[in-house]
């Protein structure tokens, strides 16, 4: 049942390519979940998140510096090889320095009908930023307008709102039914619905989901849950790695990644002024590390989502030189570990050495099942 | 003429005296396939037994059997009588007649817990291809560790290479690489490839061959002190792995870090304390447990 998530996951390009020739409309690329998608589907636009191909790859070394990590490199190879050449235009919400460097370098080097940078602060956590962000979506809008030629009406806007507002409401649905005692669903699993919802039509994903929570309920799946893990940290799309794991004796049950719950977790609140309230869910949403200052937000609700999920361990990813969750790290370990939560550190590359992650992993994972060996 | 191998290091089989597998209750067995040596522990009723310790060829499935028909040579004991076998190291999964994998990590750690005693805290694993720093409480079962996540820098694999570039026998270079009058500096690479163009640099430029060998172990130490310092060193601490018999590092480690290494010679006179074997010691102690579960 989970098959359609796996199959967009897998044919990305194949689905926004037929969706375009369908409907006739423009897709547009963005770097990082900062993005108001709300925007872009009320100017009935298509957005589709870039990401990389965990590929080996020779093209993007004269224009990102080497320390740079290796996901932005992955996206902007992406360009680069010409994958997402049916783009019409592309944008980035204000992140982290490395995926900035992404989205200049794809601007200068692949040609675009529309690119678009969009200030989003990074003091979120200053009362200022409400109204910094509302205004910097007015002009974001305005040029949306003048690219598509058309206005964007409030009625507009509240359908974009309510149909990514659904999409979360029904993800978080699903995720509920990670934290049963064995779970009917795995992380894989998981992690394909979520990511593919970044690729695709958010309604034809609604009606996925909505299938797919029909069916929830009496599903059983012949495997061992095993031990009950949570995946945080960087960017994490990388399926094999998560396959592997699951092969394990063990599932994931919950994470904290802008490719799972740090990209639907809270919703637009309806307001008059739309665009404050789309401003209030991007300021308010589960921050990024790159945002999660001075006081470190994300912590109270990672140990939340442990409680409720019944986390046993932890796995605390990083993709290599991902200075803003590098430095999250120590902090974050500390406070999983006093709270009685084991963790381990892997560090991604975009490709990773599965048999000694294999390893390092099933070590991890027997602190928690050989005890009675002993 | 065949070329000397230098880096060839002794493989042998070992029986211990005294011990009757037939008056045994279980007869467990530990097979270790690192990525540079094979290693089999015959044990009866949780004391080693048997053991053998071979290079790993290029199938797991291979140099299983063979280690452990070795082992299994001339002690009256058959694959058939063995009750449990547990299978470790990185072929842990490919072999034939082992029940259960379980990591090198969780293996050495009860292994050298069992060898050297419930007081050790730290082992550091010196593999073939890659190096672990493992914690474990009173009973060897691990806490917390860590493993080199790069490269097979700092390992056997890259010793070998030395001892074949310099052509010193590979169980000379610990002894050699003291025979300086004063300590050089570390080669500043522990990559291997980076390393061996800076010691030919190093040999053209007048450095003897045991200057170089201590210029390369010094910087194996520093590579694994840094490894062990990021999980921490808690006494009693044990090197285990075939490093651990080159004193040149174990010394230089023992050093840097201000802790001796439990017994780090015992093996010279007993073979059971053979520090390549603790995976396999501890494979086997498991699977007796394993054995004894099955049977209620």
């Amino acid at each position: 049942m989970f098959d359609k998530f796996k199959e967009w996951y897998d044919n990305r390009h194949d689905y926004a390519q037929a969706w375009k020739k369908r409907t006739g409309g423009k897709v547009l690329g963005y770097f990082c979940t900062y993005v108001p998608e709300e925007l872009l589907i009320a100017a009935d636009i298509l957005p589709v998140r870039i990401l990389g191909s965990h590929e080996a790859q020779d093209v993007t070394e004269p224009h990102i510096f080497g320390m740079f990590c290796p996901f932005c490199r992955d996206c902007l190879a992406q360009g680069l090889k010409g994958r997402y050449d049916y783009l019409n235009g592309i944008m980035i919400a204000q992140s982290c320095l490395h995926i900035r460097q992404t989205y200049s370098s794809w601007v200068k080097h692949i040609p675009q009908e529309f690119s678009y940078y969009l200030y989003m602060p990074h003091g979120v956590q200053t009362p200022h930023a409400y109204p910094y962000l509302r205004g910097e979506l007015a002009v974001f809008k305005e040029a949306l307008e003048k690219w598509m030629g058309r206005p964007i009406s409030n009625k507009n806007i509240d359908r974009g709102i309510e149909v990514v507002n659904k999409n979360r409401q029904l993800m978080k649905k699903v995720y509920e039914f990670r934290k049963q005692e064995n779970p009917p669903l795995t992380g894989l699993e998981a992690m394909y619905m979520v990511v593919s919802s970044q690729m695709v039509n958010k309604e034809e994903h609604n009606r996925a989901l909505e299938e797919v929570l029909k069916e929830l309920p009496n599903r059983k799946l012949n495997r061992n849950t095993g031990t009950r893990l949570m995946i945080l940290g960087s960017e994490d799309d990388d399926t094999e790695f998560v396959e592997m794991l699951e092969s394990l004796d063990s599932t994931l049950v919950v994470d904290d990644h802008c490719t799972g719950t740090r990209y639907f977790w809270n919703e637009v609140e309806p307001q008059e002024d739309r665009l404050a309230a789309i401003a209030a869910r991007y300021i308010d949403r589960p921050p990024c590390p790159s945002k999660d200052w001075p006081e470190r937000k994300r912590f109270p609700h990672i140990l939340q989502l442990v409680k409720d999920y019944n986390v046993q361990g932890a796995l605390v990813i990083q993709q290599k030189f991902c200075d803003p969750h590098e430095l999250d790290m120590p902090a974050l370990r500390k406070m999983l570990e006093e709270n009685g939560i084991p963790t381990y550190f892997l560090e991604f590359d975009v490709t990773v050495p599965i048999g000694q992650f294999k390893t390092r992993v099933e070590a991890f994972l027997e602190t928690f099942a050989l005890p009675d060996l002993f | 003429m065949a070329k000397k191998e230098f880096w060839r290091w002794p493989e042998y089989r070992h029986t211990v005296e005294g011990i009757d597998p037939q008056n045994g209750k279980v007869i467990s067995g530990g097979v270790d396939i690192g990525s540079v040596s094979s290693k089999t522990v015959i044990m009866v009723d949780g004391e080693v037994f048997a053991q053998s310790v071979m290079r790993t060829g290029s199938s797991s499935p291979d140099s299983a059997e063979r280690t452990m028909n070795w082992a299994l040579e001339d002690t009256g004991v058959t694959l058939k009588d063995i009750h449990y076998v547990v299978g470790t190291g990185y072929g842990r999964v490919n072999i034939p007649f082992a029940q259960k994998a379980i990591t090198e990590i969780a293996c050495h750690g009860r292994g050298a817990s069992f060898m050297w005693g419930p007081s050790v805290r730290t082992v550091l694993d010196m593999g073939g291809q890659d190096c672990k720093a493992i914690r474990v409480d009173e009973r060897g079962k691990v806490q917390n560790f860590l493993m080199n996540d790069k490269c097979a820098a700092g390992t056997g694999r890259g010793m070998e290479v030395f001892a074949d570039l310099l052509s010193v026998p590979i169980q000379e270079v610990g002894d050699r690489s003291f025979a300086v009058k004063e300590e050089p500096q570390a080669v500043s690479s522990t990559c291997v490839v980076f390393a061996k163009s800076e010691a030919v640099g190093l040999l053209r430029s007048g450095w003897s061959k045991d200057e170089v060998l201590a210029a390369y172990c010094q910087a194996m130490a520093h590579r694994v002190v840094d490894l062990l310092n990021r999980v921490g060193v808690e006494k009693e601490f044990v090197i285990t792995g075939g490093i651990a018999k080159n004193i040149g590092i174990v010394k230089r480690v023992e050093k840097e870090l201000g802790i001796q290494a439990l017994k780090p010679d015992q093996w010279r006179d007993d073979p059971r304390f053979d520090p390549m074997l603790a995976g396999a010691v501890g494979a086997a102690l498991f699977a007796k447990v394993l054995y004894e579960r099955s049977q209620g």
